[in-house]
């Protein structure tokens, strides 16, 4: 990473704005809290100077770069201060300064603050704003800037694996190899496969059947899904994305029966004969019956969870079982 | 006061709280000490720990001894068998509600003669499937393993054993809160890692265990009123300059703070003036209110400042907010895809909807919200990604005041991810799949079950291929087992009081408020009116014009695992305060001619 501009980045620590000749200019607006105000924040004197001085200059409608780098002084000091981000990008962009180079800073202040939702917004600014630009320059600009966001993205993920957008299948069977109860990579694999658009229909909601889904892709999502949950047949994040991918090809759910018997014995046996080792697994069981109207059995299938198997969720059980008689009815 | 009774919303508006006749006032008459909604709105001086906790001179503590008399013995082995999974029958709750006290924990409890003599049967468990079901085990097969004091094995768990039978004996805990889940898988994750050290750091809350806590005959901790007030007083006063990351948010702290107090029955016009002056700190020219003064108009910020100033009420709090402005401000932040964003950049290029009048503010937004439901059935904050508990509460309020949810949900699939969000042990509610409980989700889930027992209550809810879906008669979620969590394992239990994610997490504002929204909805019920003809005489007019009524009932069916003077105020489902206030600033603006 080349070096940034030092009139641009970087804060020059314990130095006073007040003492600072290059803001001898602005006179700062300093905070006016009113009397008796609720939950007022007893502010270092650092950060009020500093916001005293933003707001001067937001009011001024300033784009500079002194004023890029008093919002990089006070984001260090308020990273989800939201209003500083935007006036950040508006000095960025006014400036027309260079956006790899605010990327790369940007990259230290998103792996110091892990859960902010500004950095990400700022990100989604740029990218947007730098895209008609790289794509002047053609493909190979676009695959390169592709290829540097993913290896940041690597980088974030390798931190806090719960944040995954990487755009790349690979990198999420990573996370999914790691950690299959991982519920955020799962989500994030419905979208990659089922929300492409080289094979899919803009527009669908996520439990609506798409018949532009190729059979082969759907074929591979299933045995996906089967192979992870045999490492944790308890765990729903897969049962949760079978099930997705079976409705998302307007496939029966009949057509997994065989796999999600594996982990249900001797439904309603007495004592030891009833050996159930996934309540999910029981749970689409129930729904396998129904749908091919064995309601007898799908009644059983519900009742032994709220007696026995997943007992907390009793009173949810006990509906799905008067949905059965509606539905019998019908 | 009648007004501050925390479970008597009788308001101005008509819209009274109905209580089934005798129910309640008995339940009162049973449970020790005076009742705290009786009390002055103002906090008085905290009863000292003494007074409050003498088993002998405090009728409470005489209630006790008089009820559970210690017996001498031979009934000790039996009183280890005696986990209660079963609500007696004809055996009012409140009869065995009296608080056991700290340091007076007996040595040796006795086994209750109706426990040993009366358990629920599996046919009336069935017939009451809100109620915590015994296990079938409970009476076919001896269900618990008693082993003698010495013996420490008693740790050791394996599916169906129950573990440390000394410690929770004589409380009435169904096993499903003091033992782990039946199917455990064996793989070990990250995420299992964390899972099993949260049940860890649950279950001596759950279990009384905890030797801090005053745990009444469920096993369950009173509600500390007095020291989660003061915890919320403290909030709203001057921050320390820690909360500088606090900085933009801060208008959520005057509605966390406000509602809290107000479910806790509070009076909190007291605040009247000065959230009136911060709220005008914080309001922008264009409409909105910023985090703070000379910070943009945001969304979230002015959802929360609006909710503040309904909460201490006045025609002069209504009058803060620049109703043309604010509209003009919010139909600026309108997306051509349905949606709105939460503030304007301060770039030229912020797509916004083009107004060529095609369009208004709500044009879009049920479909939008529609591609926000996830393949898993919950909500997520934008199409295609993950779906969350917080999203849910707002997909659903949304379209409570919009449409009705099921023209453009699936609905069964919602209900079966909010209903997957409840574990046990913990009892609390996670907010996505494979992540912790925590107690903020007590509200965010738990507060959409009202929505979604409203939306299936008027027979209009069907799932996607038209079937109809049966009326929620019964309860979807176990309201038992969030009350546990709330009380046991969310309170805050050192002088700093307030309410927390989970056990060894810091109390503050924002999960004080969310959690005791989620007990609020525990401990009531409510129901929906729709306007019908007959009630507007006919009127096609007056009744698109009349508003659905919500009518809310102290929630008395299954087992109350806490005593009355512990049910905090009802609140409004969709708007989260109490629903007076709700009338009231409607009322106000409904009066006005245009804006």
């Amino acid at each position: 990473m080349a070096l940034l501009k030092p009139e641009l980045y970087g804060v020059r620590e314990g130095s006073r704005l007040a003492e600072d000749p290059e803001w001898e200019d602005v006179v700062p607006i300093a905070h006016q809290e009113p009397e008796g105000a609720l939950a007022a924040i007893a502010y270092p004197e650092e950060y009020a100077e500093a916001m005293a001085y933003l707001r001067a200059v937001m009011k001024a409608k300033e784009h500079s770069p002194r004023c890029l780098r008093l919002t990089e002084h006070i984001i260090n000091m308020n990273p989800a201060h939201y209003t500083v981000w935007l006036y950040r990008a508006a000095n960025v962009f006014a400036l027309n300064l260079s956006i790899p180079d605010e990327i790369a800073w940007l990259n230290g202040v998103a792996l110091r603050n892990l859960k902010n939702y500004q950095i990400w917004h700022h990100r989604h600014l740029l990218v947007e704003h730098y895209y008609p630009q790289l794509s002047l320059q053609g493909p190979s600009a676009i695959a390169e800037f592709a290829a540097s966001e993913q290896s940041f993205l690597r980088d974030i993920l390798a931190e806090d694996t719960k944040t995954t957008t990487s755009a790349e299948l690979a990198a999420i069977e990573t996370l999914l190899d790691d950690d299959v109860r991982n519920n955020s990579a799962w989500s994030h694999r419905f979208f990659l496969v089922f929300s492409n658009p080289a094979h899919s229909t803009p527009g669908l909601a996520a439990s609506e059947p798409d018949p532009k889904v190729p059979q082969e892709i759907v074929d591979r999502e299933v045995a996906y899904a089967m192979a992870k949950i045999r490492l944790a047949p308890q765990s729903q994040s897969g049962w949760n994305y079978l099930r997705g991918v079976l409705v998302k090809a307007g496939r029966k759910l009949a057509t997994v029966e065989g796999f999600t018997n594996e982990f249900v014995k001797g439904l309603g046996e007495d004592g030891e004969g009833e050996d159930v080792r996934s309540t999910h697994a029981l749970d689409l069981l129930a729904e396998i019956y129904a749908e091919r109207g064995d309601k007898d059995k799908a009644d059983l299938a519900l009742r032994r969870l709220g007696e026995k198997w997943d007992r907390i969720r009793v009173g949810y059980w006990e509906w799905r079982r008067k949905g059965l008689e509606i539905g019998a009815e019908a | 006061m009648p007004g501050l009774r925390p479970w008597d919303d009788r308001d101005r508006a008509g819209l009274a709280l109905e209580v089934a006749g005798g129910v309640v006032p008995r339940t009162l008459t049973v449970t020790s000490g005076p009742d705290p909604g009786l009390r002055p709105a103002t906090t008085g001086p905290i009863p000292s720990q003494t007074a409050k906790t003498d088993p002998i001179t405090s009728p409470r503590g005489a209630a006790n001894i008089a009820r559970f008399p210690i017996a001498d013995d031979g009934t000790w082995n039996n009183a280890k068998q005696y986990f209660i999974t079963s609500i007696v029958p004809g055996f009012p709750p409140s009869a065995y509600m009296p608080l056991r006290t700290k340091g007076s924990r007996p040595q040796k409890r006795v086994a209750f003669p109706w426990k040993m003599t009366t358990t629920t049967t599996p046919q009336q468990a069935q017939g009451q499937p809100s109620r915590s079901p015994p296990s079938p085990a409970a009476t076919a097969l001896p269900r618990v393993t008693v082993t003698d004091d010495d013996d420490d094995g008693s740790d050791s768990v394996d599916e169906e054993i129950v573990a440390d039978p000394i410690s929770n004996l004589g409380f009435m805990i169904p096993d499903i809160f003091t033992q782990l889940p039946l199917i455990r898988d064996e793989l070990v994750t990250k995420t299992s890692i964390e899972q099993d050290e949260t049940v860890e750091a649950c279950l001596p809350f759950l279990r009384g265990d905890d030797d801090f806590f005053d745990y009444n005959e469920h096993g369950v901790p009173e509600l500390d009123r007095e020291r989660h007030i003061r915890f919320l007083r403290q909030c709203l006063g001057k921050l320390p300059g820690r909360f500088v990351a606090a900085d933009a948010s801060r208008p959520w702290f005057l509605y966390w703070c406000l509602s809290a107090l107000t479910m806790l029955g509070e009076d909190v016009s007291s605040y009247r003036n000065a959230v009136i002056a911060t709220a005008r700190s914080m309001q922008n020219e264009t409409g909105g209110f910023g985090g703070g003064g000379g910070q943009l108009s945001h969304m979230a910020t002015s959802y929360a400042v609006v909710l503040a100033l309904a909460l201490v009420g006045g025609e002069e709090a209504y009058d803060v907010v620049d109703r043309k402005a604010m509209w003009k401000w919010l139909c600026s932040l309108k997306q051509p895809d349905g949606g709105f964003q939460v503030c304007l950049d301060l770039t030229p290029e912020s797509p916004a909807w083009k107004e060529d009048g095609s369009a208004n503010l709500l044009t879009g937004v049920s479909d939008y919200i529609r591609r926000c439901q996830t393949f898993e059935g919950g909500i997520s904050g934008q199409p295609n990604a993950e779906a969350h508990g917080a999203y849910a509460f707002c997909a659903l309020g949304c379209l409570a005041l919009l449409d009705h949810p099921s023209s453009c949900l699936d609905i069964p699939r919602l209900i079966a991810w909010l209903s997957a969000r409840q574990y046990a042990p913990e009892g609390g509610f996670s907010g996505r799949t494979n992540k912790l409980v925590d107690g903020c989700y007590s509200h965010w889930v738990g507060g959409c079950f009202p929505l979604i027992e409203a939306c299936l209550a008027g027979g209009g809810a069907t799932d996607s291929d038209g079937t109809k879906l049966p009326p929620a008669t019964e309860s979807l979620y176990s309201r038992e087992g969030l009350t546990r969590y709330i009380l046991c394992c969310c309170q805050d239990q050192s002088k700093r009081g307030g309410l927390r994610d989970k056990p060894g997490k810091m109390s503050d504002a924002y999960h004080s408020c969310y959690v005791l929204s989620g007990l609020s909805s525990a401990q009531h019920q409510w129901e929906l009116d729709e306007p019908t003809d007959a009630a507007t005489g006919g009127d096609g007019a007056a009744t698109a014009a009349a508003e659905p009524a919500w009518t809310v009932f102290p929630y008395l069916d299954g087992p109350q695992v806490f005593a009355p003077k512990d049910r905090v105020r009802p609140i409004h489902p969709v708007y989260a305060i109490p629903q007076q206030n709700v009338c009231a600033i409607q009322q106000y603006f409904q009066a006005k001619q245009g804006f």
